[in-house]
């Protein structure tokens, strides 16, 4: 696939892209390498994964990182009710031994998302969500499977991968990650979307949103998030639940009104609606010079 | 020489530059990157930058020294030629300037005797600093004649002075990645010199670093957690989902210990930002003990008790109204207070963390008084906001530094180190 196809494919997926992004996932598609996303939350990191599985018609295999995760939960268990229950069944067999080895098999192996992953006979997307929220010793476990696309299993050996899948990493920089990480990786950082970028994504997402309320929920979103007084910028699926909450109270223009009414879509604190409150909005997408007086 | 060589030759080169700017380049991501410059070609520049940061650059911050480097690796001949010109011209300006130094530069007919590379920086220099230096020179011409060993001294350490400060303008204007992203500028400049509307940016950059802080301190914790005791009753519980078999063994934790801290913080008028930032930075670590106590000090010193220090507002109009603020530094009195408290605050067990600038009324009695109050807790750590490079020029600096573990945290990122430092030294 060349770049200009994997451009295509993303338009199919009614996805909103630039340049330095489609550049960015061909590079790490051509290479064969995982793409380590950073970026604030609510940027869209997780988003991508979503896409290139629809882009290269492949199935998502989602690993969600948390405090504590481990082996167990992300590559392989052994189903123990199963061994068990085996083992009852089969207790006065005299091959010991062949009861043993058959314990070990793959109908008692339960595949979590890392092993499913590299097992698929059609490749796949693995997104590896919110690695920073990881332990340090699941970061270095990562390693093998990330460079050498195989992993080691004590019972049975090491397990190549049938198909490479496409592997998308995801940080919100909770904690630094290790170098040997980053290095296995391509990089990307995604920032929050420029007005003309927002407006895009409102238009291709809520296609029954009158254009203008698009536009002056675009640029409310600018200005909330350039005033620095709040602290929690709105993310990219909050500006698109504003602009559909707007929409279903049947919102035609963004009044001081509608604003506070549907404040709590955009913004999740108390301060942050207040640090709203009390700074106008000095630029009006309303049309008329008015000094963004009824924004609040 | 085919094609896909001269990419190659071209990269390794590209590569080696990248690795005097501090990147780990393999061999693998040249490689990689000869790959896909073969496929995508050299036709669209900004596709090319695009493609090799994602191959090379594996942070932001390594992303904004990639975008620099790239820039000045990969010009057009047009640029380069016009490049090389403008500095030839400016070698042949500086030259000349160097050449006029010998001559401008005496002192009661001496040449100053002035090393290379001071010599170099003056030539570098703005030109309005220059003529700042002549017209210093100048005016003390006659009082060097009169007494030559106190204004010749005098003279030479103004001189020598103003290069040092020139020439870490220049290394900081060198490695100015600052400028390029708002965020990793903030981190990185003096905290002196942040403007109002910054402060809640800074707030908000102060927050994330904590809380990256914390967890890496929490994982640090989890993995050496273990005490090596087992733990039968969780053992037995996990036992139970295996059918009574101990498959997975749980041991027990050791109990957490936090620090005691005791914190003595100047409010003088230049330090009331960096303290209250450093304040912020330290009550946000969770190695914090609730147990710690904060002491604000100007000539006299007060408690502060934990809810004033929440919000930046209440924190000033608190140091206002308790009358500290506004006043002259006398350091030897706040730790003469904090050793005489009873009962006893600073014990074997404490931290005492100084946040001040060194600049106190009566240096050697705070020296003393420093001793004193090492004497009586365990340990003593100080956080300067004045960089490091400047304490050959503050004489208290100095002394206080020969007397406790002095770390410079003029910025943020330096800020974020030391408070790493202090949560995790035992």
């Amino acid at each position: 696939m060349d770049l200009q196809t994997l451009k295509l494919k993303m338009d199919q997926a009614h996805y909103i892209y630039d340049e330095t992004l489609a550049t960015v996932l061909y590079v790490a598609l051509k290479l064969g390498r995982p793409l380590l996303i950073e970026g604030a939350a609510g940027v869209g990191k997780t988003e991508i994964a979503k896409v290139m599985a629809a882009a290269l018609d492949r199935d998502l295999v989602r690993l969600q990182c948390y405090e504590g995760l481990d082996e167990s939960k992300a590559l392989y268990e052994w189903n123990y009710q199963k061994q068990l229950l085996s083992i009852q069944i089969n207790k006065d067999d005299s091959d010991k031994a062949e009861l043993t080895d058959s314990l070990f098999r793959d109908e008692y192996l339960l595949e979590r998302p890392l092993l499913k992953s590299i097992k698929s006979e059609k490749p796949v997307v693995l997104l590896i969500d919110e690695i920073d929220k990881a332990d340090e010793e699941f970061e270095a476990f990562l390693l093998e499977l990330l460079s050498d696309m195989q992993v080691s299993i004590p019972e049975i050996g090491t397990v190549k991968a049938n198909t490479i899948p496409f592997v998308v990493l995801t940080s919100n920089r909770a904690r630094p990650l290790s170098e040997a990480l980053r290095r296995r990786c391509a990089y990307l950082y995604i920032e929050y979307p420029d007005m003309e970028k927002e407006l895009a994504i409102l238009r291709a997402k809520l296609p029954h949103v009158d254009d203008k309320l698009c536009a002056q929920v675009a640029l409310a979103v600018q200005q909330l998030r350039s005033n620095e007084a709040i602290l929690k910028k709105p993310s990219i699926a909050e500006t698109l639940d504003w602009a559909a909450a707007l929409d279903a109270l049947g919102v035609k223009e963004l009044t001081p009104d509608a604003l506070r009414q549907t404040a709590g879509f955009i913004l999740k604190n108390s301060e942050d609606i207040a640090a709203m409150a009390q700074k106008p909005t000095e630029e009006c997408s309303c049309g008329h010079n008015c000094g963004g007086h009824h924004h609040g | 020489m085919d094609d896909h060589q001269v990419y190659l030759a071209k990269l390794a080169a590209f590569s080696r530059m990248l690795r005097l700017e501090g990147f780990q380049v393999s061999h693998q991501e040249t490689a990689d990157a000869c790959r896909i410059l073969i496929d995508l070609g050299f036709a669209d520049r900004q596709t090319v930058k695009q493609a090799l940061s994602a191959i090379y650059a594996k942070s932001r911050e390594e992303q904004l020294i990639f975008d620099r480097v790239f820039d000045g690796f990969f010009v057009s001949e047009d640029v380069m030629r016009a490049m090389a010109k403008e500095q030839a011209q400016k070698d042949a300006q500086r030259e000349a300037i160097r050449a006029s130094s010998q001559e401008q530069l005496q002192v009661n007919g001496q040449p100053m005797m002035l090393s290379e590379e001071q010599r170099n920086t003056y030539a570098s220099m703005p030109e309005e600093e220059r003529q700042r230096l002549l017209d210093f020179l100048d005016k003390y011409k006659n009082n060097a004649e009169r007494n030559p060993d106190l204004y010749g001294n005098f003279i030479h350490s103004v001189f020598t002075k103003s290069l040092l400060e020139q020439q870490m303008r220049m290394e900081d204007a060198a490695t100015n990645v600052a400028a390029a992203d708002p965020e990793i500028g903030l981190l990185f400049r003096d905290i002196s010199e942040f403007r109002d509307e910054e402060i809640p940016k800074a707030i908000s950059i102060i927050q994330t670093l904590a809380q990256q802080i914390n967890a890496e301190l929490a994982s640090r914790h989890k993995s050496a957690g273990r005490s090596g005791v087992l733990d039968f009753r969780k053992t037995i519980r996990k036992g139970l989902e295996t059918g009574g078999t101990f498959y997975r063994l749980k041991y027990k934790k050791k109990p957490r210990r936090r620090r005691h801290m005791v914190i003595l913080c100047d409010v003088s008028g230049s330090m009331i930002q960096f303290s209250e930032f450093a304040l912020r930075f330290i009550q946000s670590l969770n190695q914090a003990s609730e147990s710690s106590k904060v002491f604000l000090f100007s000539e006299s010193t007060v408690e502060a008790d934990a809810f004033n220090l929440e919000n930046m507002d209440v924190f000033r109009e608190y140091v206002s109204r308790s009358g500290i603020y506004g006043k002259g530094t006398n350091l030897a009195n706040a730790l003469e207070h904090l050793s005489d408290q009873r009962p006893p605050i600073l014990t074997d067990s404490t931290t005492l963390i100084i946040l001040s600038d060194t600049k106190t009324v009566e240096t050697r009695r705070a020296y003393e008084a420093l001793q004193k109050a090492k004497h009586l807790c365990g340990k003593v750590i100080w956080l300067n906001p004045i960089p490091e490079n400047r304490w050959n020029y503050l004489r208290s600096a100095q002394v206080m530094a020969s007397g406790c573990t002095m770390i410079s945290c003029n910025t943020l990122g330096a800020l974020a180190s030391a408070c790493r430092r202090l949560a995790t030294s035992d």
